[in-house]
């Protein structure tokens, strides 16, 4: 489907739109569910015919992580309009969980997920609430920090991390080991998790914690004095938004088999990656992280290979240009962009 | 006993380098409010520029800071004034696109150099000062005296003079400081180019004792705001004092703990801090919220 059919249909739209649409309507998660599924659809369709070409497959397996932890961190990145650059230490608590059980105690991956998720929630609540006190940019700092902090405790902790060496699985295949030779099965995984992510992103956008989210992000004051408890909103939002990032450190954690602190926890490849794609594709929209992921990773991936071999860095040279470009320029990222030519082709009609 | 006294002399030695990165980044951060994370790259621009010095001209780093000083200034308020100013009321883009500018500088950088690690030497660098059987190197003793001497002026400056006091009334409320008739931007442009040319003053004066690379300033910068946090946003004094809690912080912990853990140790400090006193230890009360407030 082409992205003018998105934006036809309203998924690119924010909510605020939304209630918009119509006087007396209100946008409910039954009329998000046909573009959902088409969504889905449509790329399971495209993992179908790529099946075959591992290099455009594994483009696409690494997109549909991405995009799924990007739509994971915009439930309280996007949403919420908490900054957090600290989801790398989530994603690293969800691999090193699945890891650890899986190697020592030869627990299946798919029944970790479960406890990956709690502790990934458990430690986003407890680290979170002092952490909220701050606002805005003070916020993002404070995440960044945590992120350090996650990095030290890493390397330093190597019973479960391996410290610098990193952490290994041995290869088993098996549906049970979530360890495929199909190198398809990977990208069915990975749209699943994308699937399961947009999923909870829907529901929440039009559910009370949605809206009581974008309250807090817009004026926090305003939301308290309307009786919104603010804290606690942040507080669900962060634990959602961690528990789903976690999910994604343990399918990351079984198709690489292995992972290293300095990699896992990068600033730039994984805590500052994810925002980016949220914004490239577009903040607080439900598919514009999907849509950020889709463009972002294979750039990367393309920038790596033909800037990188050039010129020492040539490749993150061109991305941070684009960084500045976008942050001033396109401030609304490509689905707001695709709003703008939207509204003005349909104003000429 | 011995031993204590050399880690507190190292932790004040250390605490000194931290104190003169965090000046100039309390005034960005503090002052401007502007989340700046490139803040480590004009250092290691700073170190950079004053290698260029020493390589083409043969001129001492501390003689090439009056050229790299004002060279960075000007760099910062043509940055502040391309990417910066546009997106005053957007903290948060701010934020993405000094993450860019980060990048973009420190992979420039990188291409230039082809990434080899270079170091030079002043006559200082060998210089060791011994005091009652404590060991102080002569470089990082001029650091220390450097970050006294440019907190002492900056905050002179702050207080006393007429510029100065625009910068702090337009830190207070930009609104009423315009209705004023302070010309704001231009307030912002200068403030956000003294803060980055303090940055190259730190890096020209790290240059004798570290190795240069391009990834130097990270190694800097994450320190420095938690320094400008915990000593109190726009507070010269707190940049100090925060200064030399975390030198203290990570000699200690480093020595007597794990040298692995210190950076955890030092952002522990910083988040206990937040959780007690949000605001720093010596910044006013809801300093942390006011800059928002007016931003959005």
């Amino acid at each position: 489907m082409s992205n003018l059919d998105l934006a036809q249909s309203g998924a690119l739209g924010d909510s605020r739109l939304a209630g918009r649409r119509g006087a007396a309507e209100v946008w409910t998660v039954a009329n998000e569910l046909p573009t959902f599924f088409a969504v889905v659809a449509a790329i399971g369709l495209a993992v179908y015919l790529l099946s075959n070409q591992f290099f455009y497959l594994n483009l696409l397996t690494m997109a549909l992580l991405f995009g799924g932890l990007a739509v994971s961190w915009n439930i309280i990145g996007g949403f919420g309009g908490q900054f957090s650059i600290a989801h790398s230490v989530f994603f690293a608590i969800g691999a090193y969980t699945a890891g650890n059980l899986y190697k020592h105690f030869g627990v299946s991956p798919w029944i970790a997920i479960l406890p990956a998720m709690l502790l990934s929630a458990a430690v986003a609540a407890i680290v979170s609430w002092p952490v909220f006190r701050l606002r805005g940019p003070f916020f993002a700092i404070a995440t960044m920090a945590l992120t350090e902090v996650a990095i030290a405790f890493a390397m330093h902790w190597k019973a479960v991390t391996g410290g610098a060496s990193g952490l290994t699985i041995p290869y088993r295949a098996g549906l049970e080991n979530m360890i495929f030779q199909q190198r398809w099965a990977y990208a069915a995984l990975f749209l699943g998790y994308l699937a399961v992510t947009l999923l909870t992103s829907i529901v929440i956008l039009r559910s009370r914690l949605g809206y009581y989210l974008q309250a807090v992000r817009d004026n926090d004051k305003a939301a308290e004095a309307s009786g919104i408890p603010i804290m606690w909103t942040k507080l669900k939002g962060m634990a959602i938004s961690a528990a789903l990032t976690g999910i994604g450190g343990v399918f990351f954690m079984m198709y690489v088999r292995i992972v290293e602190p300095a990699g896992l926890l990068s600033l730039f490849d994984v805590g500052v990656k994810i925002p980016l794609i949220a914004l490239i594709g577009g903040i607080s929209t439900i598919y514009g992280p999907l849509l950020g992921a889709l463009i972002l990773v294979p750039l990367d991936h393309w920038l790596r290979a033909f800037m990188g071999s050039a010129v020492p860095g040539g490749n993150l040279i061109v991305l941070g240009l684009i960084l500045v470009l976008g942050s001033l320029f396109m401030k609304k990222g490509v689905a707001g962009a695709l709003r703008q030519v939207y509204r003005a082709w349909s104003r000429q009609q | 006993m011995d031993q204590f006294f050399n880690v507190v002399a190292l932790g004040m030695l250390l605490g000194g380098t931290y104190a003169l990165v965090s000046v100039g980044l309390n005034l960005i951060f503090g002052v401007i409010r502007i989340v700046n994370f490139s803040q480590g790259e004009f250092l290691m621009l700073g170190m950079y520029g004053a290698y260029l010095g020493y390589s083409t001209m043969g001129l001492d780093p501390y003689a090439g800071a009056f050229i790299v000083v004002p060279a960075l200034t000007l760099l910062g308020m043509v940055v502040y004034w391309l990417v910066m100013r546009p997106l005053q009321n957007e903290p948060m883009m701010q934020v993405f696109a000094s993450f860019g500018l980060l990048l973009l500088i420190q992979n420039v950088v990188l291409a230039i150099t082809g990434g080899v690690g270079m170091s030079m030497n002043t006559p200082f660098s060998q210089v060791t000062l011994t005091i009652a059987g404590v060991q102080f190197s002569a470089t990082r003793l001029i650091i220390l005296l450097a970050a006294l001497v440019a907190a002492g002026g900056l905050g002179l400056f702050l207080a006393k003079t007429n510029f100065g006091q625009a910068i702090r009334a337009v830190a207070q409320d930009r609104m009423a400081a315009q209705l004023m008739g302070i010309n704001v931007e231009r307030t912002f442009m200068w403030s956000f180019g003294i803060g980055t040319g303090l940055a190259g003053l730190a890096g020209v004066l790290l240059t004798p004792i570290y190795t240069l690379s391009p990834q130097i300033g990270g190694n800097f910068v994450m320190a420095a705001f938690a320094v400008v946090v915990l000593g109190g946003l726009g507070s010269v004094l707190g940049a100090l004092v925060g200064g030399f809690i975390v030198g203290l912080t990570e000699a200690f912990a480093g020595y007597y703990i794990d040298p692995e853990l210190k950076h955890a140790v030092i952002f522990i400090v910083f988040i206990a801090v937040l959780l007690i006193k949000p605001s720093g230890l010596f910044g006013q009360a809801g300093a942390e919220e006011v800059g928002l407030r007016e931003q959005s």
